[in-house]
């Protein structure tokens, strides 16, 4: 959808899009110069609508809140990524690397 | 959905717009599922808040709902997919990943998974420490048990009853806290609190003003003409009021320091309104008497009304 649609759909002002876009909340795909906004962006937009209308966050929080759930978000493909990779070996493997992990939880 | 929402919100039914606002807002930073990620469980209870929310943070909707014209399932939420389930989804090229959050993991049953899995939940052994969750419950109690104070049990769904120490002078709509009674903790953290809303059930004759109590004491014609003694309930047992002759209806006569105790502070007052009863069945004698009574005729109590 373009900028007006997703606006459209999101009861929001165009100079809003632009601040999100702007401050990197929002990172359409851009096609023959085109913004081009799907689903994933509807959904990511919807939160930053929940954290300043219903939650009460201020620009600077958004900031801090988006940049910290990327980072949770890439964190957890990551870690799913990994327990998929490590799913995909021996037992033996698995147990040894489990092994491993526990002493580590258990030397904090 | 059946719950009542201002339950679901945590908020007393007269809870001022601010208050259901700050209480939502206080519950979507928890509830929210984007901000959960591995947390199932969100999803359904942040739509229930929500719900709640869109017909009590609007007061027109309130309003309407207060007075059973609407219920919660007027306002159901439409379905939405929220960021995680994509943000979760393996795309490439998705822009936004930087490179934790262990819960909600794959099978617990794999040995690798279940270590995450474990790690998120286990007490004590893990860094990971949160403190439990509020519980809210409400429950109705007596006019005089508010005002007098007293010891009672909550039951609860699961669990054994909970003592509740009712204070003196316990108001209509006031949240009573209930500390470490709430849902345990994770990690070790400390566990919520038990918040539960009073509701005062009417009494037959008192009524509550602040720390005063107020009641309507119906009076004989001859108590009200010649005045004398006349006994007034009050909320800690029966005083003898001194009644002046010539006692109007409507008349306000006050009582010092029996009403609602204030703690070490005293006591509010009794304001007693006086109320003339005739007798039961028309009473010849006095009929005769108000024929023959002068001065019946010449008083004007409406003059005021007049022109």
């Amino acid at each position: 959808m373009d900028d007006h649609e997703f606006c459209h759909r999101l009861k929001i002002e165009v100079t809003e899009l632009e601040l999100w876009i702007q401050e990197g909340w929002l990172a359409p795909q851009i096609h023959e110069d085109q913004r081009c906004f799907h689903d994933v962006d509807l959904a990511r937009a919807r939160l930053i609508l929940d954290l300043t209308h219903e939650i009460g966050v201020n620009e600077a929080g958004i900031d801090v809140i988006m940049d910290l759930l990327d980072q949770l978000y890439g964190l957890r493909m990551i870690t799913r990524d990994l327990i998929s990779a490590v799913g995909n070996e021996d037992t033996a493997v698995r147990v040894r690397i489990r092994t491993t992990l526990e002493k580590h939880l258990a030397s904090r | 959905m059946s719950r009542d929402p201002y339950d679901i919100l945590g908020v007393t039914r007269n809870a001022t717009q601010k208050e259901i606002r700050s209480a939502f807002r206080k519950l979507a930073k928890k509830l929210h599922p984007d901000l959960n990620p591995g947390d199932k469980n969100t999803e359904a209870k942040f739509k229930e808040i929500s719900t709640a929310y869109e017909l009590l943070g609007d007061s027109e909707k309130r309003a309407r709902f207060d007075r059973g014209e609407i219920d919660m399932t007027g306002g159901e939420q439409a379905p939405r997919n929220f960021y995680r389930e994509y943000a979760s989804a393996s795309s490439p090229g998705e822009p936004f990943r930087s490179g934790g959050g262990f819960a909600g993991f794959g099978d617990a049953d794999d040995i690798f998974a279940s270590f995450f899995s474990r790690r998120a939940r286990a007490p004590g052994a893990s860094p990971f420490h949160a403190p439990g969750r509020d519980r809210h419950f409400s429950m109705q109690i007596d006019f005089l048990d508010a005002v007098k104070g007293t010891k009672t049990k909550v039951e609860l769904p699961e669990g054994p009853a909970l003592d509740v120490q009712i204070p003196t002078g316990t108001r209509h709509g006031q949240t009573l806290r209930l500390r470490g009674k709430g849902e345990p903790g994770s990690g070790g953290g400390p566990a919520g609190d038990a918040l539960i809303s009073i509701s005062v059930r009417p009494h037959r004759y008192f009524t509550r003003d602040g720390d005063d109590i107020r009641l309507e004491l119906p009076i004989t014609l001859r108590e009200a003409v010649l005045g004398g003694k006349v006994r007034v309930p009050t909320p800690s047992g029966p005083v003898d009021l001194a009644l002046p002759p010539n006692s109007s209806s409507g008349k306000v006569l006050r009582i010092r320091s029996r009403g609602v105790p204030r703690g070490n502070a005293g006591a509010g007052d009794v304001y007693v309104t006086l109320k003339i009863v005739l007798p039961d069945r028309p009473d010849d004698e006095l009929a005769s008497f108000m024929k023959r009574w002068a001065s019946g005729t010449t008083q004007r109590p409406r003059k005021d009304m007049e022109g």
